[in-house]
């Protein structure tokens, strides 16, 4: 007890020294500017560190050597630092292992969903210390702030990107079955009459759905909330999966698969293998969220022409679009020197894009100088006014076509975003997984009883999470 | 050994913990008789006792006279197997009554982790869903090979050729097929397998997409890449019947088919018998085919055991739970232990008869 | 009516041996076997045979080769011939570059050196561990063998997938080493040792050399070291290729074990970079890379025929 007590206060000591030159730093620099220039750490002490930093797996060539060129723009401005990109995709499945095993990289990305936990079990390093420091600490639009904090408003992980979830459609095929694609559908039903209409035509999947790896339950709960329910109560101490729109959203399903059988033949879709199927032509409409263009064009050869995107219809009482986002964090097992480095890291490289012209011009020129998607549309992560600046400042570089998403960014400012549900979310997902693909693959699914059923299986998960 | 073959592809674990089925293959037979399992095995020591002592008494002449150099021979074995085999599965019986999640220390548990697995329903489902793989492995797996080899065996040109080509299954990687049929499943009209149904004026069927179809669908593949290793073994066992039982059938005046009914099976009854064990332990650990095909759906119809034990172990965001993945190991374990003991008696009792 | 011959004991015994005697060979010497001589004779069973034996080549190829063809094609045809028309042999032509791209862009290359690697470890190791044991237990044979072996063998009594877990945290925090061997080949590699199959199917191989020889070279003064380097091994040819063999595919096959303890991308064999991979490349190039990861193993099957057929039907010899 006493040796811990103290290897505490030793930690904190350093936390706190570390804190102090930074802070130190940043007053020698311009004062008032609300960026997060990477010059702000350059003085900063301690020998060389290596931190190893997340990348995604399978990148393109030209994302690589983007990645490459910003690493080589940060390690000129800190030489004290070197950057290791190392191809790791966090998956909850395997993370405790990864963790005991030590094989996580020092800075890695997760998901808003399971930030809380990883806070609460304390397996993420807590560095709301160094980022309490960082210009823009202040200016978190507070609802996505809350995804990295823990109960008491500290900041354990940064958002770095936010999402709503969108109706992604291919205008190729909405141009075959002759449906115009600037007007996009406006209301569930006709996502299906459209729907059936390009599967008439086509012979493709009209609108297809996930249901694997846990989107099952992710996209169920995002329709459940665009037709006005919730999934889980308020206090998030209870799931409500008899909600009446998770029902709704169900019998939708039934209906286009069964009684227009409209989507298609692959029923075990998950994220990777949907965006694939997308970009190929094979799918007409699918939800999923708003920032999916750089995948399906970088990964998977999508034709840029074919692409188009909208707004998730609302209705019944109180519907909203889901909203995610990923949050950049640290590993617990870093030392001092390597969490402050890592979070300079995180600065230079996901938020100074966001919030100082300078960098966010730079970042934009080399990805569009190699290539690679700019201005893609994405949610604030600081708030309105900011994000709309930031999105001026790279204007010139945007290689995007946003006249085809126009339908999305005109109007997702103006929907009601919630959040996911907040207990054990994963682990919800998962079990409604096999709910979707039951409705999907089997005519005769008795909705009523599989949601009775999974209520009850959700109950026990919270039980047990708490 | 194809035997150990058909099931090698089926078989997660590294090739050197194949165990069971492979393994079992090799040591049955002769004179070793076995005196296991395992906890049995150190008890009937007698004869090793006795060494212990004389080595005791005498350390020194038992190195004079050979003892050293046969232990440092050993050493290879004993290490790799005490370290990856032996002390595994002790390991693995402690962790079962164990709550371990590699952060804290491990805490007893006593037998929560079993109460725990015994009251997960998706038990249930994957014991069915097993169960059904196998007897569908063995409707679709066990005959044909048999009729193959037996053809097989009378062809007269270029028997090289027929072996090669129905044992090229069995060399592919299993990975590699796996992804290959996927694609051939593709439940679209113009999927491979469809298409060619098509041809002959069949409807597209929807293959992995449907919680009817998934599971014959893995089946059929599962077959399709074990039937070569089969037909190897038992054609081995039709060339080995003694032509003197076909020469007393025919003067008693036996047409082909009653030599095929009369004489070639019963002698390959054992055989039969063996192949059926080793089946029935190789599919209760179906693993690659439900986890790549269709991650165990749709709607959890091909969740089989094995698939239910790594997604307890490493596939849980709370954190791996693998006091419940080794009580359910050591469930399974303790029923493929029963038919490995009568695998076991039975290759006995012919070595002695 | 059943026959039963009366040699059937020694007939088993002839094929319990899993030595190096040529049980199928000698089988085989004795030319007939089901069908008679004189059923050849007569015209309709010569037809029907002959028609059977068509039936079951033809289908034999379709179902042995045309998904190796199939996918052959597939690897040089661009995604949407192959998607829309999977059967139709190049409607627009041939794209020999999904090979390039698969070997160099997705760096197939990198995954199948891995595999080499993981291959070649495993087969050093099973060979290492199984020889020197089985030369232990059958040639020196100590008075403690049976121990060994009862231990050896009650290996086999446990599912591998007992292991799993268990084997996992050794491979995370594994005594002696100290250090962590997750993302190493070591954690492939060093696993393999403890396989029973290999040791017994060697252990008994040795069983059935002369005794004879072994006196003889005892006589010589050869000392156990010796006597495994230059008298044993020699004469082991047979085996160790069976077990060559079988080391060798199983490395290349391993799937689930690779996943767990390589999780870096960059050390990871083909069987565990592929199902990846499937998510981030053109259909073209992902098939391209099937049929790269399958040509080895076809061309040593294809090589070593007879080799590979025999060790199947010495499974079933020992088996039956």
């Amino acid at each position: 007890m006493k040796s811990l007590g103290r290897r505490a206060g030793m930690a904190g000591a350093l936390i706190a020294s570390s804190a102090l030159v930074l802070a130190g730093c940043s007053t020698s620099e311009e004062p008032a500017s609300t960026t997060s220039d990477s010059g702000s750490a350059e003085a900063a002490p301690a020998g060389p560190v290596t931190v190893k930093v997340a990348i995604d797996a399978g990148l393109e060539p030209e994302a690589r050597d983007a990645f490459d060129e910003r690493v080589d723009q940060f390690e000129a401005d800190r030489p004290d630092v070197t950057i290791e990109a190392q191809e790791y995709t966090w998956t909850g499945t395997t993370f405790a292992a990864e963790l005991a095993g030590g094989t996580l990289p020092d800075v890695f990305t997760v998901p808003y969903t399971d930030g809380r936990g990883l806070i609460e079990r304390e397996q993420i390093a807590d560095i709301h210390e160094l980022v309490n420091e960082l210009p823009y600490a202040d200016q978190f639009n507070p609802n996505v702030a809350q995804a990295g904090q823990d109960a008491d408003g500290n900041m354990w992980a940064i958002p770095i990107a936010a999402y709503g979830q969108g109706l992604h459609y291919n205008r190729t095929l909405f141009e075959e079955a002759g449906l115009d694609p600037d007007s996009p559908p406006t209301s569930w039903d006709e996502v299906r009459e459209y729907a059936d209409t390009i599967a008439e035509a086509t012979g493709e999947a009209g609108y297809a759905q996930m249901t694997s790896s846990n989107t099952g339950g992710w996209i169920l709960t995002t329709l459940a909330y665009a037709m006005g329910g919730r999934t889980e109560s308020a206090d998030t101490t209870m799931p409500t999966l008899d909600d009446p729109a998770v029902k709704e959203a169900l019998e939708y399903l039934q209906d286009l698969r069964w009684e227009d059988d409209s989507m298609g033949a692959n029923f075990l879709y998950d994220w990777g293998t949907i965006n694939q199927d997308f970009a190929a032509g094979r799918i007409g409409m699918y939800v999923s969220g708003g920032g999916n263009y750089g995948n399906l064009v970088t990964q998977n050869a999508m034709v840029p022409d074919d692409y188009g995107l909208t707004v998730l219809p609302l209705e019944g009482e109180d519907p909203g679009v889901l909203g995610g986002g990923t949050l950049a964090v640290v590993n617990p097992k870093a030392d001092e020197a390597t969490q402050a480095a890592s979070v300079a890291w995180i600065d230079f490289y996901y938020m100074a894009k966001l919030a100082d012209e300078e960098q966010a011009k730079a970042n934009a020129e080399v990805a569009a100088s190699l290539d690679q998607p700019v201005g893609a549309p994405e949610l604030p992560v600081f708030d309105r006014e900011l994000y709309d600046q930031s999105r001026e400042w790279i204007a010139d570089y945007i290689n995007v076509p946003v006249e085809q998403m126009a339908p999305y960014t005109d109007a997702i400012f103006d929907q009601q975003l919630v959040g996911e549900p907040k207990t054990a979310t994963q682990e919800v997902y998962a079990m409604l997984d096999s709910v979707v693909q039951s409705v999907l693959t089997d005519e005769a699914a008795d909705i009523d009883a599989l949601l009775a059923d999974a209520q009850t299986q959700a109950e026990g998960i919270y039980a047990s999470a708490e | 050994m194809s035997t150990s073959s058909t099931t090698t592809e089926r078989d997660p674990i590294p090739s050197g913990h194949e165990g069971t089925d492979s393994a079992h293959g090799a040591d049955a037979p002769a004179g070793l008789a076995p005196q296991v399992p395992a906890e049995r095995g150190l008890a009937t020591a007698s004869a090793p006792r006795r060494a212990w002592v004389a080595w005791l008494n005498a350390p020194g002449r038992w190195a004079s006279s050979g003892g050293l150099s046969t232990l440092i021979f050993l050493m290879p074995l004993l290490l790799s197997f005490g370290l990856f085999s032996w002390w595994p599965i002790v390991r693995s019986a402690i962790m079962s009554v164990q709550n371990t999640n590699l952060v804290d220390e491990p805490t007893f548990v006593g037998l929560e982790n079993f109460q725990q697995v015994l009251s997960d329903p998706l038990l249930g489902t994957a014991v069915l869903n097993t169960l059904y793989f196998a007897a569908l492995a063995l409707v679709l797996g066990y005959p044909v090979p048999l009729a193959a080899a037996v053809l097989m065996s009378e062809v007269r040109k270029a028997k090289g050729l027929y072996s090669a080509l129905a044992y090229l299954p069995v060399v592919i990687p299993p990975v590699v097929s796996v992804l290959l049929w996927k694609f051939f499943y593709d439940a679209s009209p113009t999927g491979v397998f469809n298409t060619v149904l098509g041809w002959v004026g069949i409807d597209p069927q929807p293959w992995l997409q449907s919680a009817d179809s998934a599971m014959p669908s893995l089946v059929l593949y599962a077959t399709w890449a074990a039937a070569g290793g089969t037909i190897i073994i038992y054609l081995a066992a039709v060339i080995g019947v003694p032509t003197e039982l076909y020469d007393a059938a025919e003067v008693d005046g036996a047409g082909i088919w009653r030599k095929v009914w009369h004489v070639t099976m019963p002698q390959l009854r054992g055989i039969l018998l063996v192949t059926f064990i080793l089946q029935i332990i190789g599919t209760a650990q179906v693993f690659l085919e439900p986890y790549l095909f269709t991650n165990g759906g749709p709607a959890n119809s091909t969740l089989t055991v094995l698939l239910l034990i790594y997604r307890y172990a490493f596939e849980n965001s709370l954190g791996g739970d693998y006091g419940a993945a080794t009580a359910l190991s050591l469930m399974l374990a303790g029923v493929l232990a029963v038919f490995s003991a009568i695998y076991f008696r039975i290759t006995r009792s012919w070595s002695t008869s | 009516m059943t026959y039963n011959a009366s040699n059937g004991g020694a007939l088993k015994a002839r094929m319990l041996r899993t030595g190096p005697d040529k049980n199928q060979k000698a089988a085989g010497a004795n030319d007939r076997g089901i069908v008679s001589q004189a059923d050849w004779r007569r015209p309709r069973v010569r037809w029907s045979m002959r028609i059977s034996h068509g039936l079951l080549l033809a289908s034999l190829f379709l179902v042995g080769l045309g998904p190796l063809l199939w996918l052959g094609k597939a690897a040089v045809t661009p995604t949407q011939d192959t998607l829309r028309e999977p059967l139709s042999l190049w409607p627009n032509g041939i794209d020999l570059e999904n090979l390039v791209t698969a070997w160099t862009r997705v760096e197939i290359d990198r995954y199948f050196f891995n595999t080499v690697a993981l291959a070649f470890g495993v087969w050093l190791v099973s060979i290492v561990v199984a020889t020197t044991g089985g030369y232990a237990l059958s040639v020196l044979r100590p008075a403690y063998r049976k121990v060994v072996i009862g231990l050896v063998m009650a290996t086999l009594f446990v599912p591998a997938v007992v292991l799993l877990v268990p084997l996992y945290l050794t491979i995370l925090n594994p005594p002696l080493v100290g250090t962590s061997m997750i993302n190493t080949f070591w954690a492939v590699w060093l696993p393999a040792g403890a396989n029973a199959f290999n040791v017994l199917l060697v252990m008994r191989f040795f069983d059935s050399l002369p005794r004879e020889v072994f006196e003889a070279a005892r006589m010589d003064g050869a000392g156990p070291f010796r006597m495994f380097w230059s008298v044993v091994l020699p004469m082991s040819k047979p085996i160790l290729g069976v077990v060559s063999i079988f080391a060798i595919i199983g490395a290349w096959k391993d799937f689930l074990w690779p996943l767990l303890v390589l999780p870096d991308p960059a050390m990871q064999p083909l069987s565990v970079r592929l199902p990846a991979l499937q998510k981030f490349i053109e259909l073209d190039v992902f098939l391209a890379a099937l049929a790269i990861s399958t040509i080895i193993p076809v061309v040593l099957f294809l090589v070593f025929q007879r080799m590979f057929l025999r060790g199947a039907g010495l499974g079933g010899a020992v088996k039956g």
